[in-house]
């Protein structure tokens, strides 16, 4: 694993700071829920308490005086607090029915209806809701036989009676009212009331008030009504006369008594006034909602949709980290309740609902929630690329220290610049501990490397004393027997001699390339004298040349480029089998012209790539008699150097020798 | 009389050895071990030729002030170094003090006997008159062999010992390639590649001081040097 890739995960754990924050969100989110629904528990409670003994807002029921509440029957004046059989009591309504005698803009709800009978045949339903002044009726009644009115005939007249709906009900100053709808078709009916003149004759007008429209059904009918509220107080009922032919006795059942039509029960219902007092607390996002203490819904007022389209408007991004955020099942809405009790603060009359879309405080949320996670995600980005320009560079700094640190071994001499040696953290002290080191590497190399010189000079003078000794021992007067070991001694002495004169080789190569002159000269005459030359000094070897058409012009010393190819050569002839052709080859590219010595005979071994051309290295079991240090090819190396070149060594194809190049520059 | 050869070498076997070896050649021979000794007694007497070692005991360089001193003394003392060192730079600097050879102690006692008869063979030369069959004319190079002595332009090319017999090798037969072994033998010298190239390049140095244009010793890479006239 690279330190690049290390440190960018390292960088990537500053993403811990929007996972944080995101924790931090939901905190946040959790007590903004909370204070939110304190402050909505507190706004029900106020308006609660606004409702207070208000049964004329909820119940259309004259508030009872402040004393009442020593009354000795507590609930007498609580009538609508009981649930009376005949009572009915009407949903609060969302949108206006359409008066068309279909009761599918009804809401469906079971458990709303009301239902009276008299037998099995005889049996009605009732619906009953309110919406803004009116209050809508939706009778389903039960009729094998549906009979209309005669029409055109006088309503008031029995023999033209078909089956009639009584509606029956207390007017505001409690009075009873009664009003009948007779159908003559399907559609639209009309209500009439039964008014007695002055003279006791009876009439029935129109009551226009009253709107109805009449369906039939399997099994019977469907009527639908609408009567203003105001029309109406506490008592309300219906009954249902059935005919079986036009003019008979009826069947009557339903809510009111049959025989002087009076209310049986009471229509339990809000005052209209009741839903504009809740919509001045109105505002966008909350719905406030009145029920009996049973939980009927008395009134209410709905802004609760005013407040969507969130979504639509949230920013791509902004739904994104939602997703993130967002605990499955969090609720979208808040509800509180809170009673509504009578002026004895004891009855209770009602409760007060109160619901609040989570979308502000959502809102809220959203908006820290997107600053903040912007805010960190924009500081892990800096971070991780911070981090990851870092490794960058400090894996810039440590490539540069380990090329520094190969390369300075190669060379002659230390690099003097030893990279990131100035640097003050921990690199640059491994990178001054590299330059020391290398440069008593360096330093113990060049004793190396001068130790032949020096060993050569020292030997000298003990070794002259003995070369002179023993010349003069050979101009005296010797027994035969002892010249042989004299004989020996000397050719011994000689052998030393040579050896030293090669160990301080190498030394001599260097002074004579600091005292060098450059000139510019053609290699090609060079090299050809000196492979004739090469052909006369080693005739069991053969050599061919491959040189180029035109002239090489080189600025150097031809002296020592014809010292390094005898240094080559030696090296070919050395490694080469007898009889072998040694090639001697001159290339040119596009910077240097290239001296090739090919030879057949042993692949050079892997491990000795790079170090051939050092001082004092040698791979050969040398079996000669001459003495070799290991110079011939530093000798090379130093020379190719001096032209600006450098020297190497590769294995021919297969293996079946090797071939040292050098690159002069030109 | 004979002739009296003063040995300063601070090694005392070498010391002896050259000395045994100088005596059995009928020389007279002085040895000192430094050069406060040896300046003392040439202060009294000059020997006839001065074999001088460059460091002598404290002195690394005590040789080369030795032979600067005794140049002072005679012009024409011949005075030969012989020591360990064989670097380019204290051959150069001793020839430049007016050495007339400078040698290694590589050299064998017979080689350094012949060098000695040599030069002084030069001397007696030199108080000759001139013996004209002597001398070796190739072009402008004029070589007198006795006198050890090269000419080029009528004009003395001052040439060390081992630098005269080079030329006079090569010269002898121009045209001819002389390899370094040749050159060395010439020389009564055993040099290594090396030295024998710096030898050349002295040589071309000093007749080009005269002549610019001198280009009569060529390099035959690989195998030596000829004369071209």
């Amino acid at each position: 694993m690279s330190l690049r890739l290390k440190l960018l995960l390292l960088g990537l754990a500053t993403l811990v700071l929007p996972w944080g924050g995101c924790q931090y969100a939901r905190e946040m989110e959790s007590a903004l829920r909370e204070g939110e629904e304190n402050s909505l528990q507190a706004v029900s409670q106020t308006i609660a308490a606004s409702l207070q003994g208000r049964t004329d807002l909820l119940y259309r029921e004259a508030p009872r005086p402040a004393d009442a509440a020593d009354a000795p029957d507590e609930n007498a004046g609580h009538a609508f607090l009981q649930s009376g059989p005949y009572d009915l009591r009407p949903l609060a309504l969302t949108a206006a029915p359409l008066l068309d005698g279909y009761s599918d803009d009804w809401p469906h709800d079971p458990s709303a209806w009301a239902y009276f009978e008299k037998d099995d045949r005889h049996r009605f339903g009732i619906l009953t809701g309110v919406y803004e002044r009116m209050l809508y009726v939706l009778l389903e009644v039960r009729d094998e036989h549906p009979l209309f009115d005669a029409p055109g005939t006088n309503p008031l007249d029995p023999g033209s009676f078909g089956d009639r709906v009584w509606l029956g009900f207390q007017d505001s100053q409690g009075e009873e009212r009664q009003v009948f709808l007779a159908a003559t078709g399907p559609g639209a009916v009309t209500a009439r009331r039964i008014e007695t003149g002055e003279y006791g004759q009876q009439s029935a007008p129109i009551e226009p008030r009253i709107h109805g429209a009449w369906q039939p059904m399997s099994h019977g009918y469907r009527m639908e009504l609408r009567v203003p509220l105001s029309m109406l107080g506490n008592g309300f009922g219906v009954l249902v006369d059935d005919r079986d032919a036009r003019g008979a006795e009826p069947v009557s059942y339903g809510t009111l008594r049959s025989d002087d039509l009076h209310t049986l029960g009471r229509l339990i219902v809000a005052a209209p006034e009741l839903s504009s007092y809740l919509a001045q607390f109105m505002q966008p996002g909350l719905k406030l909602a009145v029920t009996t203490p049973s939980g009927r819904v008395l009134a209410r007022a709905d802004a609760l949709a005013q407040l969507t389209g969130l979504g639509s408007e949230t920013p791509v991004l902004a739904r994104l980290y939602r997703r993130f955020v967002d605990r499955p099942g969090t609720r979208a809405l808040l509800e509180s309740s809170a009673p509504i009790y009578d002026r004895d603060h004891k009855t209770l009359i009602g409760k007060l609902e109160v619901t609040q879309t989570a979308n502000r405080w959502i809102r809220l949320r959203d908006h820290a929630l997107m600053r903040m996670l912007n805010f960190s995600l924009s500081t892990s980005a800096v971070a991780v690329s911070l981090m990851f320009a870092f490794a960058a560079w400090l894996a810039l700094r440590l490539s540069r220290l380990r090329q520094a640190s190969e390369s300075a071994l190669t060379r002659t001499g230390l690099v003097t610049s030893f990279p990131e040696t100035d640097a003050r953290d921990e690199l640059g002290d491994v990178a001054r501990g590299f330059s020391t080191l290398l440069q008593r590497l360096n330093e113990y190399t060049s004793y190396l490397r001068t130790l032949a010189g020096k060993l050569a000079h020292e030997i000298r003078t003990p070794l002259t004393i003995v070369r002179s000794s023993l010349e003069n021992l050979e101009s005296e007067q010797v027994p035969p027997a002892a010249r042989t070991y004299l004989e020996r001694a000397r050719q011994g002495s000689e052998r030393l001699n040579a050896i030293l004169i090669a160990m301080g080789a190498a030394t001599r190569v260097e002074e004579a390339i600091g005292s060098a002159e450059r000139v510019s000269f053609d290699l090609l005459p060079v090299l050809q004298s000196a492979v004739a030359a090469y052909r006369g000094a080693f005739p069991e070897r053969a050599f061919r040349t491959e040189l180029p058409a035109e002239a090489v012009v080189i600025r150097g010393a031809p002296d020592l480029i014809v010292q390094m190819l005898d240094k080559l050569i030696d090296n070919a002839v050395d490694f080469s089998p007898g009889g072998a052709l040694i090639t001697v080859r001159l290339r040119l590219d596009a910077q240097a012209a290239l001296i090739e010595v090919d030879n057949p005979g042993p692949a050079l071994p892997v491990q000795v790539e790079g170090r051939l051309f050092e001082s004092l290295w040698q791979s050969r079991a040398g079996t000669d008699s001459r003495p070799h240090f290991g110079l011939g090819l530093y000798i090379v190396r130093l020379i190719a150097e001096f032209h600006g070149g450098e020297a190497s060594a590769v294995n021919l194809p297969e293996g079946s020798g090797a071939r040292f190049v050098v690159r002069l520059s030109r | 009389m004979k002739r009296l050869v003063a040995i300063v070498e601070d090694e005392p076997a070498i010391r002896d050895n050259y000395a045994a070896a100088f005596l059995r050649e009928g020389y007279a021979v002085r040895t000192y071990a430094n050069r406060a000794q040896a300046m003392s007694a040439f202060a009294a007497r000059l020997p006839d030729l001065a074999v001088i070692d460059i460091s002598l005991e404290d002195e690394p360089e005590g040789g080369f002030e030795l032979c600067r001193q005794l140049r002072a003394l005679s012009a024409e003392l011949p005075i030969i170094f012989l020591t360990a060192r064989d670097s380019e730079l204290d051959a150069v600097s001793g020839l430049r003090l007016g050495a007339d050879d400078f040698l290694t102690k590589d050299l064998s006692l017979a080689h350094l006997i012949a060098r000695v008869n040599a030069l002084f063979r030069r001397v007696e030369a030199l108080r000759r008159p001139n013996a004209p069959e002597e001398i070796v004319r190739r072009g402008a190079l004029a070589l007198d062999a006795e006198r050890m002595q090269a000419q080029w332009d009528g004009q003395v090319v001052l040439l060390s010992l081992t630098e005269f017999w080079i030329v006079h090798a090569l010269a002898r037969h121009p045209g001819h390639v002389r390899n370094r072994q040749q050159l060395m033998d010439a020389a009564n010298v055993v040099l290594d590649d090396n030295t024998i190239t710096s030898h050349v390049k002295r040589i071309r140095r000093k007749f080009q001081s005269i002549d610019p244009k001198f280009d009569a010793v060529q390099t035959v890479y690989g195998m030596g040097y000829r004369w071209v006239e």
